[in-house]
């Protein structure tokens, strides 16, 4: 089971992404005028985060474009960086929330 | 079909313009294909398409999914009028582009902007930033397509996947 703060993360993470594309998707005619609606379930899923990985995920934002990056074949697709044994292990049962070795990125793994 | 383009500037956003018609049949697959959805409601075709996307191991984390569809759906109607919505997101879940596509003979009310009921589905999920950066030229080269009504009619007719594909590369 997929661990519910990375679960928390990787939610706040595609609504920042929604946020962000507001603008774009409106100019190519979507409605999209609930903005609002969206910013509060943003504000609803930040009280749920526990305040070091809220912590983290901010400064990750300001370093780079995106704070949660995919593991694909035990390589970090942000830094593609080679995961140590013992943390794929760890980040692969889902229990902890794992954080590159190389580029300091949450990671997240998709099979 | 009411809404296309931003109406300020009457011009196609420079995304749609990047790409052909042609390159969109990269992002279909056969087992995202739903000739007959099941749904009858906006919550529950959602629904079906999230557990498509589990299935087809799009994404591992159906309620991920559907969360995102939801929200997106929160923001406003991805219903664009004609029968058609597309329903879109970007997610850290996924790890490639992929359209999913479903057809609703009976149609399902999905708060269109024009208030008809919805026939055809095209759901679009995205990485954060996908290689190519081809999410949002292909919101707009799918909004241009399924503007023309002759396309539309030609999506409600079909029945296979080949039928489908068939369609997107006949379209000039």
């Amino acid at each position: 089971m997929l661990n519910k703060q990375l679960e928390f993360l990787v939610s706040l993470q595609d609504l920042d992404m929604m946020l962000k594309d507001i603008e774009d998707v409106k100019a190519l005619g979507f409605d999209a005028k609930g903005i609002e609606k969206i910013q509060e379930a943003r504000e609803a899923l930040l009280k749920k985060i526990r305040k070091p990985l809220l912590s983290t995920y901010n400064k990750l934002q300001t370093r780079y474009k995106r704070s949660i990056v995919p593991v694909k074949d035990d390589v970090c697709l942000g830094c593609f960086m080679r995961i140590p044994t013992q943390l794929i292990t760890r980040g692969r049962s889902d229990q902890d929330v794992i954080l590159c070795e190389g580029c300091g990125r949450i990671l997240y793994w998709y099979d | 079909m009411r809404v296309v383009w931003n109406k300020k500037s009457d011009k196609k956003p420079k995304e749609a313009e990047k790409m052909e018609v042609q390159e969109l049949v990269n992002y279909f697959s056969k087992d995202l294909f739903v000739p007959k959805l099941k749904s009858k409601t906006k919550a529950a075709v959602l629904v079906e398409f999230a557990n498509l996307f589990v299935e087809s191991k799009v994404v591992r984390k159906q309620d991920l999914i559907l969360e995102l569809l939801q929200k997106r759906e929160t923001l406003g109607s991805t219903g664009i009028g004609g029968g058609v919505a597309i329903p879109h997101g970007r997610t850290t879940a996924a790890l490639e582009v992929k359209i999913a596509f479903g057809k609703s003979e009976a149609g399902i009310d999905f708060d269109a902007i024009d208030k008809k009921p919805v026939h055809l589905f095209f759901v679009v999920l995205a990485p954060p930033h996908d290689e190519n950066n081809r999410y949002l030229p292909i919101l707009g080269k799918m909004v241009e397509v399924l503007n023309e009504s002759k396309n539309r009619k030609r999506l409600l007719n079909v029945q296979t996947f080949e039928e489908f594909i068939q369609v997107f590369e006949g379209i000039e």
